[in-house]
């Protein structure tokens, strides 16, 4: 994931010299191949991230196109006000990397877990938010940011949990991927970034038929294929590594309210910070994210479901 | 609209400001006219927009970082051409666009402001941005002495003296006022020059009423040989020009009333230059 980010960074970079990399210094390595390219195109701004942001806003109203790049934790939760006033409010043509999303630096401490970004951002007008789960989607992402000249927040979490797509899915703003089909009436899975190869895992092993749907596009979002996604499912089940408030499972739930109500499984974060460190795998085994956590509460789940008849819709 | 030719006459701006905030109703009279002479000159004299456009490409940006003062921004704006009469007698008035606080989808205001250290950076950005392009674009960041509490101004100090932008020029009202006292009550900034010189820029501390020295100082900062950006300390009195406002902080927030409004008229008018 991290060296297709880089790729399609220094291909769009390469192709239009008004792209511009700034990082709250960080992502040393990751961008040895952006320095050597474009290096007059590169920025460390500091440990500044306030700054960094608003000095963003100010580029693009010079006519840049800034990526701004920094860890989840702070890009965006502790700038939220500058991309709320500086960057969002005009609409302007920056694209906002929050690196490390969820447990990646599981050793580290709350600092640097983030768990919020997703509702810290998807409540601000203008603003896309888009969540990546493999190496393709994240080309995809990339393109569509860069293309879509306007605000966008493109979370990267975990980045080593390997393929749900073969190639770069062509993709419309705002759509659900199909990442294993599934037949109408079981149970469908929706899940973004990380937690898709676990959705997938748990689908193949133990629930044969049901479809497991990539949504890298947190905000906007295609209701009417949610909807009717929700309408031909028996339930449904969100998972996210994030807090199960305010991010995707709170972006179906709304949209299932409206529009198809269906019982919907919320698979994330349960309002809490991380108690201990260690492992990555081991912290999502402490927040119940683990496959046989995730398989255990879908169990439960759909056995609370059954004393209720099927809302199948047409 | 004023005049065909803006002569930017600080009584005929203060009178504009008290008009649209009896209009409206409003606060932060103080807050404006603190930066009236500011405004007067950097319009008049330094501030470049081609065709009179204030979206033209290859303007000057000047940003006013502390929004609180908008008012007397929007009286430049009136004398340019840019807001009609309509806007200053409908102030405030429901469906209206001009707001207590800058917005940036008014042509002429560059930024957002209100929430306070932002424009600061914003400005950095457009002059880090000029400066890659190789543009003569001059930026400036008008910004008042309780905002530089906020940190984003000394990050945005640090990258801006890093990257030699020399095309910057903080201006800082020294009022010595924000919302709930005195600078010095709520918290010391000490010497303002030295801290701006110690970040790296080129300083200068003058009288921010005195308009002759105002121009002197922004064509000598500009003047300059060195790589360094530049700060203006403007030493100015909150409420400037009405003496029953002048160090008054209760001007931020008071609104006028038909007696008040027409004795600050009359000591506008009767105001020495």
């Amino acid at each position: 994931m991290r060296a297709a980010f880089s790729e399609a960074l220094v291909r769009i970079a390469k192709a239009d010299p008004n792209v511009l990399l700034l990082t709250g210094d960080h992502g040393y390595a990751l961008f040895d191949d952006f320095r050597k390219e474009c290096p007059a195109q590169y920025i460390n701004a500091g440990i500044a991230e306030q700054n960094m942001v608003g000095m963003a806003a100010g580029l693009a109203r010079a006519g840049f196109r800034p990526f701004v790049y920094g860890l989840s934790a702070f890009i965006p939760v502790r700038v939220v006000e500058q991309i709320k006033l500086d960057v969002a409010h005009d609409k302007l043509p920056v694209v906002l990397i929050g690196d490390g999303a969820g447990f990646v630096y599981s050793h580290l401490g709350t600092s640097h877990q983030s768990t919020e970004d997703i509702a810290c951002t998807r409540a601000i007008p203008n603003l896309s938010v888009y969540s990546p789960a493999d190496r393709f989607e994240v080309t995809a992402c990339m393109e569509m940011a860069y293309h879509s000249m306007a605000p966008v927040y493109l979370r990267m979490g975990k980045s080593d949990r390997g393929d749900v797509h073969s190639a770069v899915p062509h993709a419309k703003a705002g759509s659900l991927l199909e990442a294993k089909p599934g037949k109408a009436g079981d149970i469908a899975f929706i899940a973004t970034g990380s937690l898709v190869c676990t959705a997938m895992d748990i689908a193949a092993g133990s629930y044969p038929d049901a479809a497991v749907w990539s949504a890298p596009f947190i905000k906007p979002i295609d209701r009417k294929q949610v909807s009717t996604l929700c309408a031909r499912s028996r339930a449904v089940v969100v998972l996210e590594e994030h807090s199960v408030l305010g991010g995707l499972g709170s972006v179906i739930a709304e949209i299932a309210s409206e529009f198809a109500p269906v019982r919907i499984l919320r698979v994330g974060v349960q309002d809490r910070f991380s108690h201990h460190c260690g492992t990555y795998e081991y912290l999502l085994k402490e927040h119940g994210l683990d496959r046989v956590a995730i398989e255990q509460r879908i169990c439960d789940f759909l056995k609370e479901n059954k004393a209720l008849a099927p809302v199948l819709h047409a | 609209m004023i005049s065909q030719t803006p002569t930017f006459d600080t009584k005929a701006l203060r009178k504009t400001v008290l008009d649209m905030a009896y209009a409206g109703s409003t606060v932060h009279i103080g807050c404006a006219f603190s930066i009236i002479e500011l405004l007067a000159v950097l319009y008049r004299n330094h501030l470049r927009y081609p065709g009179n456009e204030p979206r033209a490409a290859g303007r000057d940006y000047f940003v006013l970082s502390k929004g609180h003062g908008v008012m007397a921004q929007y009286a430049c704006m009136r004398e340019l051409g840019w807001l009609k009469d309509e806007e200053f007698s409908g102030y405030f008035a429901d469906g209206s666009d001009l707001k207590g606080l800058s917005d940036s989808r008014i042509s002429g205001l560059e930024v957002t402001s209100g929430s306070l250290g932002h424009g600061f950076s914003v400005g950095v950005g457009m002059a880090m941005g000029a400066k890659l392009r190789g543009t003569d674009q001059k930026t400036y960041a008008l910004v008042g002495d309780g905002e530089i509490n906020e940190g984003p101004i000394w990050e945005g100090s640090l990258f801006a003296a890093h990257h030699e932008l020399k095309n910057f020029m903080v201006i800082v009202d020294e009022n010595g006022f924000q919302a709930m006292g005195s600078t010095q009550e709520v918290l010391k900034l000490g010497s303002i020059q030295a801290k701006f010189e110690s970040f790296g820029f080129e300083a200068i501390t003058i009288d921010g009423h005195d308009e002759a020295a105002i121009d002197s100082a922004i064509t000598q900062l500009w003047a300059s040989d060195s790589k360094s950006p530049k700060a203006l300390i403007a030493k100015t009195v909150k409420g400037k020009g009405v003496p029953f406002m002048e160090n008054n902080n209760m001007w931020h927030y008071t609104r006028l009333d038909p007696e008040t409004y027409a004795q600050a008229l009359t000591a506008v008018a009767g105001s020495a230059q």
